[in-house]
């Protein structure tokens, strides 16, 4: 109990440190918000340029102007998109399902094909299955998934002449056509990372069938199966939540770039268009979700070894 | 902390007498996958030095018809441009490795001074350095990588910044670890007690027993560092055109992909046999050098 106590005391430290990080950074962009929004010097006369500042509130002290920011986060206002006038928050709620949607597919997927597939690669003693899972899981992390993408998208078009509907559906409209679209974009995700995960299983497995107590329930008559998933991988899946969890890094960066590549509007996509478009408060909020989901993931992840093990017990 | 002993004294006996480096040399050589690794880092560091040699055109000059098919005049074809697509392949080596290796070298500048100092003098400094690197990473690399980068505006230089500082925090963390354990040991009280200064005992005593682990690092992060650059050059936030850059190349393929799918699956190639190569080095060095940090 207390333990929980300290590490959401630490998620929230955590959160206003990148809070922090994001208010300096878009602090030191050269130029003020007046100058991107007026459009450079001398569209404005100095009186009409201080008046703008002094209702953007630029004019206060830092310290002032973030605890102002960081207030108004707190109460559900993460301001208004330079560009569409439209308020962020509104923006967000409407792009996160998308991304939502693209990464659950694609954490079921590495998870559900990666750990299988471990599993059977430790039962083998074929140096050949050893070798191969090997090179697989470090072709896992060579190949950039925005090449596996746009391999797949060659290879969708030559191969079986077909593409996905460049609008995005929803998925509570038309939910066939949406799977159709997420396909490709979650492939392109999960390949990468499930053939990490399936080295990583196999390893992990391997460890674990060599303990004595593995011997035990062989010995008193259990079967494979249960020794394999009750016995062997309750025990070999600490590692492997582990890496699922690091992974969770490089699969909320994946999704910027397969969003760009696929046209799904998502959270990515709104990161990007607004860098593109020097759209900071959108950037500003964007970058604070994708914190915020990342480290609830860790959080989550140090949950689930408490769970699974209950020898693990934090001070 | 036996084994972390051993792999200190590996790391000084590889830096210091010139036998122990052969013997290294010879415990890579048993190593297939690492030797595979050093060959293709090596090819491709060739490319890279040999580049005007080996490309026969300008890399930015536009000689013939666009989107030519590879064989014929132009080996790998021509791009969207009528540029010369092995050219471009081979002068992005350059590239690549440049922002690579700078980049992982901002790292290892600031996040192992960052971690060497927050290891030697423990305490308050200690706590401030190492949470200030937890925060950086609460954000996704390529997330924090973008946002800098739209701070500080596209440009070669710039993304070579933004890697160096997203990739910090690991350095910090792995230049600590060891030097925590160093400090304690007898012979750097005893040079402090002969009166040796601490940066002198900080540069003479302590980093040579944290290089190993470093070097790992080093080595492992290149393959990272280059992989984040080609993703920041696809987005439009690297390398700027005309710059030969293979995420850049990547990038610019995707209109013309479905028409003419090599100069979109050539880069993407050159990018993948760059990074598994310096993977492959980094985990045979990494078996070599510090066991404890096997992965799998």
């Amino acid at each position: 109990m207390r333990y929980l106590l300290r590490r959401g005391l630490w998620t929230v430290v955590a959160l206003l440190g990148v809070s922090v990080v994001i208010f300096l950074l878009v602090h030191f962009i050269p130029g003020t918000i007046v100058d991107i929004l007026g459009g450079g010097e001398g569209q404005l006369s100095p009186e009409q340029r201080t008046a703008v500042m002094h209702e953007f509130g630029l004019d206060r002290p830092l310290p002032v102007q973030y605890a102002y920011w960081l207030g108004s986060m707190a109460r559900g206002n993460f301001g208004w998109s330079f560009r569409s006038g439209q308020p962020v928050g509104q923006l967000l709620v409407s792009r996160l399902p998308i991304t939502i949607e693209l990464a659950v597919l694609s954490v079921a997927g590495v998870a559900g094909v990666g750990i299988p597939l471990g599993i059977l690669a430790s039962v083998s003693g074929s140096l050949r299955v050893k070798t191969a899972v090997q090179v697989i899981g470090l072709l896992g992390l060579s190949l950039p998934n925005f090449w596996i993408a746009v391999l797949l998208i060659i290879a969708a078009s030559y191969l079986f002449h077909w593409l996905p509907a460049l609008i995005y559906v929803p998925p509570w409209t038309q939910p066939w056509v949406d799977l159709q679209q997420m396909f490709l974009p979650v492939l392109s995700l999960a390949l990468g990372l499930a053939a990490v995960v399936v080295r990583m299983t196999r390893s992990s497995m391997l460890e674990v069938l060599g303990q004595e107590y593995v011997k035990v329930a062989q010995a008193k008559g259990v079967t494979r199966a249960g020794v394999l998933l009750r016995h062997a991988l309750r025990n070999a899946l600490i590692p492997i939540i582990t890496v699922l969890g690091l992974q969770m890094g490089y699969l909320l960066g994946g999704v910027v770039i397969t969003e760009q590549i696929f046209g799904l509007p998502g959270l990515g996509w709104m990161l990007l268009n607004g860098v593109y478009q020097r759209d900071y408060p959108v950037v500003q909020a964007t970058v604070m979700l994708f914190a915020l989901t990342f480290i609830v993931v860790n959080l989550a992840v140090d949950l689930a070894y408490t769970y699974l093990d209950p020898r693990i017990r934090y001070q | 902390m036996a084994e972390g002993h051993a792999g200190a004294r590996t790391a000084v006996s590889w830096l210091g007498a010139r036998g122990s480096r052969v013997r290294w040399w010879r415990a890579l050589r048993r190593t297939p996958p690492a030797m595979i690794g050093a060959a293709v880092v090596g090819a491709v560091a060739i490319v890279a030095a040999a580049a005007p040699l080996l490309a026969w055109n300008n890399p930015v000059a536009q000689i013939a018809k666009p989107l030519l098919a590879p064989g014929g005049p132009y080996l790998a074809g021509t791009d969207q441009l009528g540029r010369d697509e092995l050219s471009r392949l081979v002068f992005g080596t350059r590239v690549s490795l440049y922002v690579g290796v700078l980049a992982v070298l901002v790292a290892l500048a600031l996040g192992g001074t960052a971690g060497l100092l927050a290891g030697f003098y423990g305490g308050w400094l200690d706590n401030v350095t190492m949470r200030a690197m937890d925060v950086l990473f609460a954000l996704p690399a390529l997330v924090l990588a973008i946002a800098i980068t739209a701070v500080l505006g596209p440009s070669l230089t710039n993304v070579m910044l933004a890697i160096g500082i997203v990739y910090a925090p690991t350095f910090a963390r792995v230049a600590r670890g060891p030097t925590l354990t160093v400090a304690q040991l007898p012979y750097i009280e005893a040079a402090r007690a002969v009166g040796v200064s601490t940066p002198a005992i900080m540069l003479r005593h302590v980093v040579p027993n944290i290089s190993a682990p470093l070097l790992v690092q080093t080595t492992v992060s290149l393959s990272t560092a280059i992989l984040t650059e080609a993703a920041l050059s696809f987005l439009g936030l690297g390398t700027q055109p005309p710059t030969p850059s293979w995420g850049l190349m990547l990038s610019d393929a995707r209109q013309y992909m479905l028409i003419d799918p090599w100069i979109a699956v050539l880069p993407g190639c050159a990018i993948a046999i760059t990074v598994l190569g310096f993977n492959l080095l980094g985990d045979g060095l990494r078996d070599l050098l510090d066991p404890r940090l096997r992965l799998f």
